[in-house]
């Protein structure tokens, strides 16, 4: 029981501030978040477990967007569905790139991957413009139907829906980071031959947290998609590449809650500054190298082990005086 | 003795890297529970010929086989699950992993749960367990890496320079975990601290300029003084 506790308290402790902040601030802002937090934490699993620094995100975003998109646009009205061929579509599209991606180097990896997010852009922009009505985007915000008990196509229950999808998948990751997947992980991008001594095929992990990074990226297109209810080839834009790879930078590489924690300072600042000056890339270009200067370790990075210390110390002492107890 | 009765078998091997030749015609054989040692100077192609075996280096000709099955051209992951363990000898490990997770990536690798032999051989590990392994010293990095590397009790062990730079103590208990080993584990160790060598191997070959220069097989041989000239 205890073990679960410990399991659970931080999952639980981030998603109950999540749903606190939903009765000060608004419900767009709190749902942007929820979305871009589901985006940043596929790449922050690939750069922070594997070492894959990846600025093709906008891709995988598309493909999970567009997937929805077409479902709610030519086929269908459920928007469940929608999400669901959604992120089939990003599952598939991982899954026949990872192959080619996955045997290249970080930095070749993070090229081809920005490649690719350009393809994607031309591709929805001009080239299949006839399907995705090029810059216009396809806009589907009626055709959804409603749907009982949870209504998605409302903002409010949008929010709820999020929060729980957001909350599956941060215990999925947290799993995941428990399990010899993720220890394996950590491996290939620790030391890629010396897993190999031990009777591991490095591009089958790759592979695998390839594609699930991805998913988990489609996943967020799918819902962004739903939110808006219109996805137009804006959503794949190169210029947006390195937004999951800020958010990520700022909130903390490799942590858990660093994509929520990123995603707020990112969505905040960027909202904030945005009400005062237009060009808002400007005043946030030089706050993020500051912060990065001050932390390179990001908010969470630096934060988490300062809250550890201040809300374990009195756990830790107790639990040493069990112990010295029972060695008595 | 020849490739017969031989769990691995080295045959006329040749490795170049790029243009320029390295390994020239190497035969080795070893019996199942024999400790083969492998000396010889700095540049000799003692890990040349490690990495080989194991899968990371392709050679220009020859054959390896591990009980008749050929191991070239099967990547190193393949060839570890066939039985062929490769312990480096940069003592690197998983440094930002602890003990017990560097112990269950071998475990899970080689569905062999049982810690019990890797902890009888080092039971400094076992209260070790929780720490990250980036701040291990340097004989508990070596203990660490021979035993991921025992775990599923693989046929063959290859053991690049095991004792470099660790504490006579140190040395001396490989040595006897390496006896113990050769119980029902043929080793292939690289080294030189030749009287650890002598100590403890069946036979010895002796490389120079990428070929073998001698075979010593007898008790009579293995010796201090007669290893040394090939050094």
């Amino acid at each position: 029981m205890r073990k679960t506790i410990d399991w659970w308290w931080g999952i639980l402790l981030a998603f109950s501030l999540l749903a606190v902040m939903r009765a000060f601030l608004p419900l767009p802002f709190v749902n942007e978040i929820m979305i871009f937090s589901i985006y940043a934490i596929g790449c922050s699993f690939l750069l922070g477990r594997v070492g894959f620094i990846s600025f093709g995100q906008p891709a995988y975003l598309a493909f999970g967007a567009y997937g929805t998109a077409f479902y709610l646009f030519y086929f269908g009205t459920n928007p469940f569905v929608g999400i669901f061929v959604g992120v089939a579509a990003g599952f598939i599209a991982a899954l026949i790139v990872g192959p080619l991606f996955v045997r290249l180097r970080s930095d070749y990896f993070a090229l081809v991957n920005l490649a690719l997010a350009v393809i994607i852009f031309y591709l929805m922009q001009k080239v299949l413009a006839p399907i995705t009505k090029g810059d216009n985007g396809l806009w589907f915000l009626t055709n959804m139907t409603s749907t009982p008990l949870l209504d998605i196509t409302r903002p409010n229950h949008f929010f709820v829906f999020a929060f729980l999808v957001a909350l599956l998948v941060w215990a999925f990751y947290k799993y995941l980071d428990d399990t010899i997947f993720g220890a394996c992980c950590l491996a290939t991008k620790i030391n890629e031959d010396k897993l190999q001594f031990i009777g591991y095929s490095n591009f089958k992990i790759r592979l695998s947290a390839f594609v699930i990074a991805n998913t988990t990226t489609a996943l967020a297109g799918s819902l962004y998609a739903v939110y808006i209810g219109s996805v137009s080839p804006e959503i794949t834009s190169p210029a947006r590449a390195a937004d999951p790879v800020v958010v990520i930078l700022l909130g903390g590489v490799g942590t858990l809650y660093g994509p929520i924690v990123g995603s707020i300072a990112y969505t905040g600042m960027k909202d904030v500054i945005s009400k005062l000056i237009g060009n808002w890339e400007m005043i946030i270009g030089p706050l993020l190298v500051i912060i990065m200067l001050a932390g390179e370790k990001g908010i969470w990075g630096t934060l988490e082990p300062w809250l550890k210390k201040l809300f374990f110390r009195n756990t830790s002492s107790t639990s040493n005086k069990s112990n010295a107890g029972t060695d008595n | 003795m020849s490739a017969q009765n031989a769990l691995l078998a080295v045959e006329a091997l040749s490795v170049s890297y790029g243009e320029s030749k390295v390994l020239f015609d190497i035969s080795l054989f070893v019996e199942s529970t024999q400790i083969v040692a492998c000396v010889g100077r700095n540049g000799a192609g003692k890990t040349t010929l490690l990495k080989c075996i194991a899968g990371f280096l392709k050679p220009a000709s020859g054959s390896v086989t591990l009980d008749k099955v050929n191991l070239v051209g099967r990547p190193p992951y393949d060839i570890a699950n066939l039985g062929v363990k490769y312990v480096p000898q940069d003592k690197k490990v998983f440094s930002d992993l602890t003990v017990r997770e560097n112990l269950e990536l071998g475990s899970y690798a080689t569905k062999d749960y049982n810690w019990d032999p890797v902890t009888t051989f080092f039971p400094k590990l076992k209260i070790l367990m929780d720490r990250k392994a980036g701040y291990l010293s340097g004989g508990e990095r070596q203990m660490l890496m021979i035993g991921r590397a025992i775990l599923g009790k693989p046929k063959v062990l290859l053991v690049d320079e095991p004792t470099e730079g660790l504490a006579p103590s140190i040395v001396s208990h490989l040595k006897s975990v390496f006896r113990e080993l050769s119980r029902h584990t043929a080793l292939i160790i690289v080294e030189q601290n030749l009287p650890l060598v002598c100590a403890i191997s069946d036979k010895v070959y002796a490389l120079n300029d990428g070929r073998i220069v001698a075979e010593l097989n007898d008790e009579a041989s293995i010796r201090v003084d007669v290893c040394e000239q090939y050094l």
